[in-house]
C-alpha cells in the first residue's frame, strides 16, 4: 500500500475480530521498529510485543483507554538511562519521546498496510503495565498500540482545518 | 467497540471462576480510571463513568438481573460515547436524552404501582 494512501485512510480501530496475527506481520512490526529513525541514532526505546491472550487480558484490566479485544498489543517503552548515555541531555529530556512517536507512526502505518486496524492508547496505569510485562527500573511504558483485524468500519475523522495547523514560510501565512 | 468491551455481553457467567474474573476486570477498570482522571482530559470523566456504569450493569446481568428498558436508555449513550472527546456538547446532549428517558421510566413505574 502506498504510504500516503495508508496515512489518508488509517483510522483508529477499537473493535477487533477474534483472529491472531500471521508471523510475517510480527516480522514487519519488528522491521518497522528497527528501521525507525532516532536522534543521534540512539535507538533507546524498547518495545514489548504482546500476543499471549492472558497477558492481553491483564493489560486490558489496567488500561481504561484500551477498547476491544486486540490480537496483539505493542508496549512502547522509554529508557531514560540509555537515552542519556547514547544521546545526551536533550535526548533524555525530549527526543526520546519524539523518537518514540516516530516509531509509533511506523508501527501504525505498517500494521495498517497489512489490513490490520490499530489504536494508540495512553490511558493506562503505568505502574501496573510495568509490573505486568516485567519492565526493569529505568524502562517505563509510555504508549500502547493495539492491533488486530478490524470488526467494524472506522468512524469518520474529525480534523482541524489545514489553515489552522499549517503555515507557509511564516507563521500564520496560508 | 466489542460486546466484551462495552459490557453489552449479557451472557450468564458460566462458572464461579468466570464471575470472579469479570469482577476483577470491573474493579481494575474502575480503579485505574479513577487514578487516570487526575491527568487526563476533563471530557474523559463522563465517558469513564458511563463505561463503568455499563460494565456494572453487565456484571449484574451476568449474575441474573437485567432490565431491557434500562438497556434501551443506555443505547443512546452507547451510540454517542465516542463524541465525549471530540464533541462534548453532543455527548452531554446524549446524557441528557438518556436521563429524560430514565425520568419517564421512573414516572411510569410510579403511576403503575
Ligand atoms: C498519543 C496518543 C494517545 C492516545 N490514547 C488513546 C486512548 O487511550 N484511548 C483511545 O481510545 N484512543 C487513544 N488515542 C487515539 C486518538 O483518539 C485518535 O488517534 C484520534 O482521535 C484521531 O483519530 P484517528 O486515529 O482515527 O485518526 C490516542 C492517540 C494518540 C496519538
Amino acid at each position: 500500500m502506498d504510504v500516503l494512501e495508508a496515512i489518508r485512510s488509517r483510522r483508529s480501530t477499537r473493535s477487533f475480530e477474534p483472529r491472531g496475527l500471521e508471523p510475517e506481520i510480527i516480522n514487519a512490526i519488528e522491521t518497522a521498529i528497527t528501521s525507525s529513525p532516532s536522534g543521534s541514532n540512539a535507538q533507546e526505546s524498547h518495545f514489548v510485543i504482546v500476543q499471549d491472550p492472558a497477558q492481553i487480558r491483564r493489560i486490558k484490566r489496567f488500561a481504561p483507554g484500551l477498547s476491544g479485544d486486540p490480537a496483539a498489543v505493542v508496549v512502547l517503552c522509554s529508557n531514560r538511562r540509555d537515552a542519556l548515555e547514547r544521546g545526551g541531555a536533550d535526548t533524555a529530556e525530549v527526543l526520546r519521546f519524539v523518537n518514540m512517536g516516530i516509531a509509533a507512526a511506523y508501527v501504525l502505518l505498517t500494521t495498517f498496510s497489512f489490513g490490520l486496524g490499530n489504536c494508540p492508547v495512553r490511558s493506562f496505569h503505568r505502574g501496573a503495565i510495568k509490573e505486568i510485562v516485567g519492565l526493569p527500573g529505568d524502562i517505563e511504558p509510555e504508549l500502547l498500540i493495539t492491533m488486530g483485524y478490524p470488526a467494524e468500519p472506522p468512524r469518520l475523522k474529525t480534523s482541524m482545518p489545514m489553515t489552522e495547523v499549517i503555515s507557509h514560510d511564516h507563521f500564520g501565512h496560508r | 467497540m466489542t460486546t466484551s468491551d462495552t459490557g453489552n455481553d449479557r451472557n450468564q457467567c458460566s462458572t464461579r471462576e468466570d464471575e470472579r474474573e469479570k469482577l476483577r476486570d470491573f474493579v481494575a477498570y474502575t480503579l485505574t480510571s479513577a487514578r487516570g482522571l487526575y491527568r487526563e482530559p476533563l471530557s474523559y470523566g463522563p465517558m469513564r463513568m458511563v463505561d463503568a456504569l455499563e460494565k456494572a450493569l453487565a456484571l449484574i446481568a451476568s449474575c441474573g438481573l437485567s432490565d431491557p428498558t434500562m438497556d434501551a436508555t443506555l443505547g443512546i449513550i452507547r451510540e454517542n460515547r465516542w463524541r465525549a472527546g471530540t464533541d462534548p456538547v453532543g455527548f452531554a446532549k446524549a446524557l441528557d436524552d438518556a436521563t429524560v428517558q430514565l425520568v419517564r421510566i421512573t414516572v411510569a413505574d410510579e403511576e403503575n404501582s
